[in-house]
């Protein structure tokens, strides 16, 4: 028989730290609310018939958030045989009300205190006993980040679940609240309305007028009307609507809990945390230290240590031992020269471009984690609030776009968070703006060919797909399909914490491991076929690059990327080739311009790709790659998430476009300004532009109101 | 007689990784930049359990 | 009366309503602002919105547009 344990608790309470510490998986795990959207399973390591579920982590039982409804499902639904209830100890009121909801369901719960250390050094008390008698459920001491007493409270858990024993727990409340329960509960026994939860339970959730309860019971009007008289009568009475009394109610029950288990040793001191506080979030410093952070991350990552080691892989590892060795090799074995190429030229000089950027893109990965994990995070969204409220985002929807800096799918996924549906879809349309982990190869690959590695060209990259997020925004926000109301703004910001090193550690592998693992799959196929069509000709004739089919199929294309100052067949191929992943990009230059058998010294990549470009026209060509259409993968996301095809193509398009504009003024301008080309032609762009612009806004206050009302139900 | 061995081994590769590639996306796995250990949204991503 | 936006930073109030209706109502309840409860106005955030106060010893942020909607004396 198995036993089946859900963790419930607060966002950032430590859930999912417990989570893998019980079941060694290695979920992300990030310090900043609402990381796990989805429930997740695992083992228990200590006993495989234990299944512990990590639930998302939600502040309350109300029916109005996606993560909520899942929890809520996942106890009612799924009869869980007991509940870890985690709680963060040094922010026990608002922890202990989600606490006093689970309790109510009736399912034998043991209460986890965590971060019980802080508590103390806090100087505060607080008695497990005495929290535990008020309550009527175990309370236990665990530190889920040290594993401490973890495995006590698992075993008390299935101690339990064994027992069957269900909780009995009902908050409080005054005698006229009590009353109206009272009545309700008489109506939904005297109906005999079929349900397996606790009554009191049900009279609370039908008094709050939850919809979800409601519709589930499939009341009949007759007893809505009753019951409604009840709820009515009490409201009149106390002055105060049915939701807020029972809110309150919660509270107040806490309040007396607290007043009698905790003891504070001081007040008014400011933490480290309000310390950190007054100068990150200061009203001046904010957001030039935003910006610091970000072009550091970047800066470190792409231009100085990460291009360190980068140079060496790529030169040196890839060009000189590998490709120089296997090449050797091969010719000493008499291997047919088409093979040495297709090996040394095609899937080491593509794959091997890629893998060469390991190094910089851990980096990226590893200053991230710990900026997530140590709490700024939040921060960001309460600075950027205002900014995306301008175009009717919340500063949540800064979440999706952060993850979409590891990679775009997942940044998708997470804006399910959204509770707008408006906000949600043009989150979705904005988010692989962000440069994901794939892409940083092709900031990095043209900083080093073109700019010499200088510092503020993978930093000014960045900025300016967050500009376009912005820009783009607005724009979007005046078309009438996205008009509205920004989605409110109600978010926690939690205590600044050192990150533990085996945290950031794990989520830079698991990111890393899975960008090697492309590379060794995905790209090493396409690196082949690339090596092929770059290889020989319509009839099968191993001929020079420039006459193969790839080129003949990179000429009818190139023509479009022309004005963008890239219109040579190479760039056009990289860019298509880069729907499949955009570590395309980079391996495609790497088997065009890897033709090692050419001349007797090894082809530098970044020499022949400064070769092919001007820093005007590579800039464009980084901006291009950055905002067009994402890869497949990240397509197949949106096509997920947006229910509809039409939405779908929308998207893409509306991608493309804008990439195709901002590079185009890139170009344009930059050649009349920098390089002395034509100023006729950078109004001409500059022109183009703004009537697209005005295009767009004029259609979208017509047209897309009518295909809103097809598309966006989906 | 290398040719033959060499050719073999790297074709024989890129079947493989097709062949996976096409059973995982039958089984709902997608070809995202991430593990799935450390997303956020893995239950999203596909059906079956991989 | 006076609604939380008008409030200075720096100030601690006392919550004596909620307005307004639906799930913002509802999860600034959740996350403890009730009736009764003191709430400490800490900063405002460079932009002029949000705000971000402490109240049931952690820290929240809200929108002025949401601040709006509770009532403190």
């Amino acid at each position: 028989m198995t036993i089946k344990i859900g963790l419930a608790g607060n966002p950032n309470s430590g859930k999912t730290t417990l989570f893998n510490a019980l079941t060694g998986a290695t979920q992300y795990v990030g310090n900043w609310p609402g990381v796990t959207v989805e429930k997740k399973s695992g083992k228990y390591k200590k006993n495989k018939e234990v299944e512990i579920v990590d639930l998302p982590g939600v502040y309350s039982l109300s029916p109005y958030t996606l993560e909520e409804v899942v929890t809520r499902n996942f106890v009612i639904g799924e009869h869980p045989d007991a509940i870890i209830n985690i709680v963060d100890a040094t922010n026990i009121e608002r922890n202990l009300y989600l606490t006093t909801q689970i309790l109510e369901l009736g399912v034998p719960t043991v209460i986890a205190l965590n971060m019980m250390d802080l508590v103390r050094k806090n100087g505060d008390q607080l008695d497990c006993k005495k929290l535990s008698n008020l309550l009527g459920c175990p309370v236990m001491e665990i530190s889920a980040l040290k594993e401490e007493g973890i495995d006590a409270v698992t075993e008390k858990a299935v101690e339990l679940a064994k027992q069957k024993k269900s909780q009995n727990f009902v908050v409080p409340v005054m005698e006229e609240v009590q009353s109206a329960l009272s009545q309700i509960e008489k109506i939904v026994e005297s109906n005999k309305i079929n349900h397996s939860l606790p009554k009191k339970w049900l009279a609370i959730k039908l008094f709050e007028r939850d919809e979800e309860v409601i519709k589930s019971l499939g009341l009949s009007s007759l007893v809505k009307r009753e019951v409604e008289s009840c709820i009515a009568q009490c409201e009149k009475l106390l002055d105060d609507d049915a939701e807020s009394i029972i809110t309150a109610e919660r509270y107040a029950f806490i309040g007396n809990i607290v007043a009698n288990a905790v003891k504070k040793a001081k007040k008014g001191q400011d933490t480290t945390s309000d310390r950190i506080d007054k100068i990150v979030t200061n009203r001046i410093l904010a957001l030039p230290i935003f910006a610091l952070v970000m072009w550091f991350v970047y800066y470190i990552s792409v231009s100085s240590l990460g291009a360190i080691v980068t140079d060496w892989t790529n030169d040196v590892l890839f060009g000189e031992i590998i490709q120089g060795n296997v090449q050797s090799f091969m010719e000493s074995s008499n291997v047919a020269p088409w093979l040495t190429a297709l090996v040394v030229d095609g899937l080491i000089g593509g794959v091997g471009a890629v893998l060469g950027f390991v190094p910089q893109i851990m980096l990226l990965f590893l200053l991230l984690a710990i900026l997530e994990d140590c709490g700024y995070m939040a921060r960001v969204a309460f600075i950027m609030d205002r900014v995306f409220r301008r175009f009717g985002l919340s500063g949540k929807s800064f979440i999706p776009m952060l993850i979409g800096s590891g990679c775009g799918v997942p940044g998708i996924m997470a804006s399910r968070t959204l509770e707008n549906d408006k906000d949600r879809k043009m989150t979705i349309m904005l988010t692989t703006f962000i440069p994901c982990g794939a892409k940083l190869p092709i900031i990095a690959l043209f900083a080093g060919a073109l700019f010499g590695g200088a510092s503020w060209v993978a930093p000014s990259v960045y900025f300016m797909c967050i500009a376009m997020v912005i820009i783009c925004g607005i724009i979007l926000k005046n078309t009438s399909a996205f008009a509205g109301e920004p989605a409110p703004f109600v978010m926690e910001l939690p205590t600044y914490h050192i990150p533990s090193l085996k945290g950031v550690l794990i989520h830079m592998w698991d990111r890393g491991k899975a960008f090697i693992i492309k590379a060794g799959t995905i790209i090493f196929v396409a690196c082949g076929l690339i090596w092929f069509l770059q290889s020989f000709n319509w009839s099968l004739e191993m001929v020079d690059a420039d006459t193969s089919i790839l080129a003949s199929i990179g000429n009818v294309i190139a023509p479009i990327f022309a004005p963008l100052g890239f219109g040579d067949w190479g760039a056009a191929v990289a860019t298509v080739t880069g729907l499949i992943a955009k570590e395309n990009v980079v391996a495609t230059y790497g088997v065009i311009y890897g033709i090692a058998d050419a001349t007797e010294e090894s082809q530098d990549l970044l020499a022949m790709i400064a070769a092919n470009f001007t820093t005007v026209s590579a800039y464009s060509f980084m901006a291009f790659n950055m905002l067009c259409a994402p890869c497949f993968a990240a397509i197949g996301a949106i096509r997920r998430e947006m229910g509809s095809v039409k939405w779908t193509l929308i998207t893409v398009g509306f991608q493309t476009i804008t990439a195709y504009l901002v590079a185009l003024i890139i170009n344009k301008v930059g050649s009349a300004v920098l390089l002395g080309g034509s100023m006729v032609e950078a109004a001409i762009a500059i022109a183009i532009v703004i009537c697209v612009i005005t295009g767009v806004l004029l259609i979208g206050k017509s047209k897309l109101k009518s295909s809103q009302s097809i598309g966006l139900e989906g | 007689m290398a040719t033959v061995i060499i050719a073999g081994l790297v074709f024989g590769l890129m079947a493989l990784v097709i062949y996976h590639k096409i059973k995982a996306h039958k089984n709902g796995g997608s070809a995202c930049g991430c593990g799935c250990s450390g997303c956020t949204s893995a239950k999203n991503c596909h059906s079956k359990s991989l | 009366m006076k609604n939380l936006k008008e409030v200075k930073c720096g100030e601690s109030v006392r919550v004596t309503k909620i307005e307004g209706n639906g799930a913002v109502r509802r999860r600034i309840m959740d996350m403890g602002i009730t009736k009764g409860c003191d709430i400490f106005v800490r900063k405002v955030a460079p932009l002029g919105d949000p705000i971000q106060v402490t109240v049931r010893n952690y820290e929240l942020s809200l929108r002025k547009a949401d601040a709006e909607m509770i009532i403190v004396d």
